[in-house]
């Protein structure tokens, strides 16, 4: 048996830490949320729920929360298409799994300031790899491309990030269905089942808790999204790439030229946390079904 | 037969796999380059390895300074981040005590809450205890931050290990504390260094915290000076520079992943697929 003085003495460091420095700081958000606060060193005003009537006409708060939706779910289609396509081909018995599975996930190891300068350079017009690849076939219209225009930034932003996350969720879906009997998929065969057959019947019910984790991973990932589209966005983020992340951390410490809205900043961080959250409990609900046993 | 059958399948994850390495290995190779060549040559190879691009990301961007800063502060939070977790992760996943479902779920929360919901609470709570804009304080935030996976972690590990020899060294009158360090503990090792690997990658590549907290251009770690390597780069059109920057950053994570990246894998999988 573990004693009751292990049990504080053993808990009790990463408690604090985590309270003191994660959790509770977290909590204050909602506090600051109430108050207008124009920086650290001056006095906040009690204003009640007035930064959420602000948000409520603030357009580039829209524009952020529109952002981080599309992201969420145009983004998240493609991220599990490709995820899920890319773990039925590399399943369907070919040589060299491991290595595909390494290289996929490679991306999820490096920098995102790195990976944003390598795709800055992958789309610049001139002699960017995008352009000069597209040239060399032929497709010289194409070639001409400006990827980082206003109209193109965020799609082409929302690709590289498709690139990233895929990798990411295909090493969950794999494991999950590694862990499926494989003489399941041998009776299907006996049976004269299709790929899409075994696909449907077999891999989808019996890696749906390895989905719906997935799916609440890219869900705190998607809304959360701050690192790669601020770097992507280099000295001055447009604001096409906004996403409530991005027009929190603005209203908060600003860019070129602070701007100090530390109140009205928070309430973005507590629409964030409402939108995870909510998301999270209404997937958790729709994904919810009897426990498989086998 | 069964390979032509095969073969969009290749095709398909091969342009993937190729698209990946190629992007990664340009970026490599550009870094070697002139700036002109940069420019002009497209896909070829550098012409001569111009190393001189690296000495000027290192001395004259700093990055050599803030490789330093990042090499002690990750290190020095992975480290921290064990101490307190794995005796935590134990406790949570062994110990019989009342409200311990309810401790359990208050670590996992973390996992759940977007990280730029801290940004201005963590400031002023940095700015108040006198430790804004210091690395001191950027190794708190990353323990605090990094707790909630390392505990969920360990603790699906620890209640992965079989129970009888720890039932068998207390009957051998050994104490709950010595049970823990010479039984478990050991048992546990393998556990604590995926934990260590993926706070390792993480925090080498984390910088929106640090990008928060860190104001003054003397404190800087590496995925912050690479940004503003890249800021400085609009103004010089140094690419080659920038890139020598990239690969500075990348080459750690990086190794340790080509050592590494089964133990890495498997950890990452092993909370979602029970």
């Amino acid at each position: 048996m573990i004693g009751r003085r292990l049990i504080g003495l053993f808990v009790t460091p990463a408690l604090a830490v985590y309270l003191c420095f994660f959790l509770i700081p977290t909590g204050f958000t909602f506090y600051f949320s109430l108050f207008e606060w124009s920086g650290f060193g001056s006095d906040a005003r009690f204003i009640g729920l007035d930064n959420y009537r602000r948000l409520w006409n603030d357009p580039t708060f829209w524009l952020s929360f529109r952002n981080t939706l599309t992201l969420l779910f145009v983004g998240g289609f493609f991220v599990f298409f490709l995820a899920f396509l890319y773990t039925i081909l590399i399943n369907s018995g070919i040589w060299g799994k491991k290595l595909f599975r390494l290289v996929f996930f490679l991306p999820n190891v490096v920098s995102v300031v790195a990976l944003s300068a390598m795709w800055a350079y992958i789309y610049n017009p001139r002699y960017g790899l995008l352009n000069t690849s597209l040239k060399a076939v032929g497709l010289d219209e194409a070639g001409r491309t400006l990827w980082t225009s206003p109209d193109n930034i965020f799609w082409a932003m929302l690709a590289a990030l498709v690139w990233v996350f895929t990798g990411f969720f295909l090493i969950l879906l794999l494991a999950g269905v590694d862990k499926i009997p494989p003489d399941m998929y041998e009776a299907a065969d006996l049976e004269g089942a299709s790929l899409w057959h075994k696909f449907w019947y077999i891999t989808v019910p019996m890696i749906w808790d390895v989905m719906t984790i997935s799916f609440v991973i890219w869900i705190i990932n998607a809304v959360k999204m701050f690192e790669f589209p601020f770097a992507f966005g280099f000295l001055q983020v447009p604001q096409q790439l906004y996403t409530l992340g991005i027009y929190l951390y603005i209203m908060g410490f600003g860019q070129r030229d602070p701007i100090y809205q530390l109140g009205y900043a928070t309430a973005i961080g507590v629409v964030m946390l409402v939108l995870a959250f909510s998301l999270i409990v209404l997937v958790r609900r729709l994904m919810r079904r009897d426990q498989l046993e086998f | 037969m069964t390979v032509l059958r095969r073969l969009p399948a290749y095709l398909a994850i091969w342009a993937w796999v190729a698209f990946t390495v190629a992007a990664i290995l340009w970026v490599v190779m550009s870094a070697f380059k002139s700036k002109r060549e940069v420019l002009r040559s497209g896909l070829k190879p550098p012409a001569e390895l111009r190393w001189e691009n690296f000495e000027t990301a290192w001395n004259v961007g700093r990055l050599g300074e803030f490789f330093s800063y990042s090499v002690v502060i990750v290190c020095l939070s992975v480290l921290l981040i064990l101490v307190v977790s794995t005796p935590a992760a134990y406790v949570l996943s062994r110990a019989k005590f009342r409200g311990h479902e309810a401790l359990t779920n208050l670590f996992v929360i973390g996992m759940g809450i977007p990280i730029p919901m801290l940004f201005i609470p963590i400031f002023g709570i940095l700015a108040w205890l006198r430790l804004s804009d210091s690395l001191t304080g950027l190794t708190i935030v990353f323990v605090a931050i990094s707790i909630p996976f390392t505990v969920y972690l360990l603790t699906g590990f620890f209640a992965s290990l079989p129970s009888e020899l720890e039932a068998a060294s207390l009957l051998d009158g050994c104490s709950d504390f010595q049970t823990f360090r010479y039984v478990m503990l050991p048992m546990a090792m393998p556990g604590v260094a995926t934990a260590a690997i993926l706070n390792f990658i993480w925090l080498w590549n984390e910088y929106q915290l640090s990008l928060v907290i860190l104001n003054s251009p003397e404190n800087r770690t590496l995925p912050l000076g690479l940004y503003s390597l890249q800021n400085a780069m609009q103004y010089t059109s140094d690419w080659p520079g920038l890139f020598a920057g990239v690969t500075i950053v990348i080459i750690p994570t990086i190794l340790v992943y080509a050592i590494l990246s089964e133990k890495m894998i498997s950890g990452m999988t092993m909370g979602a697929v029970k």
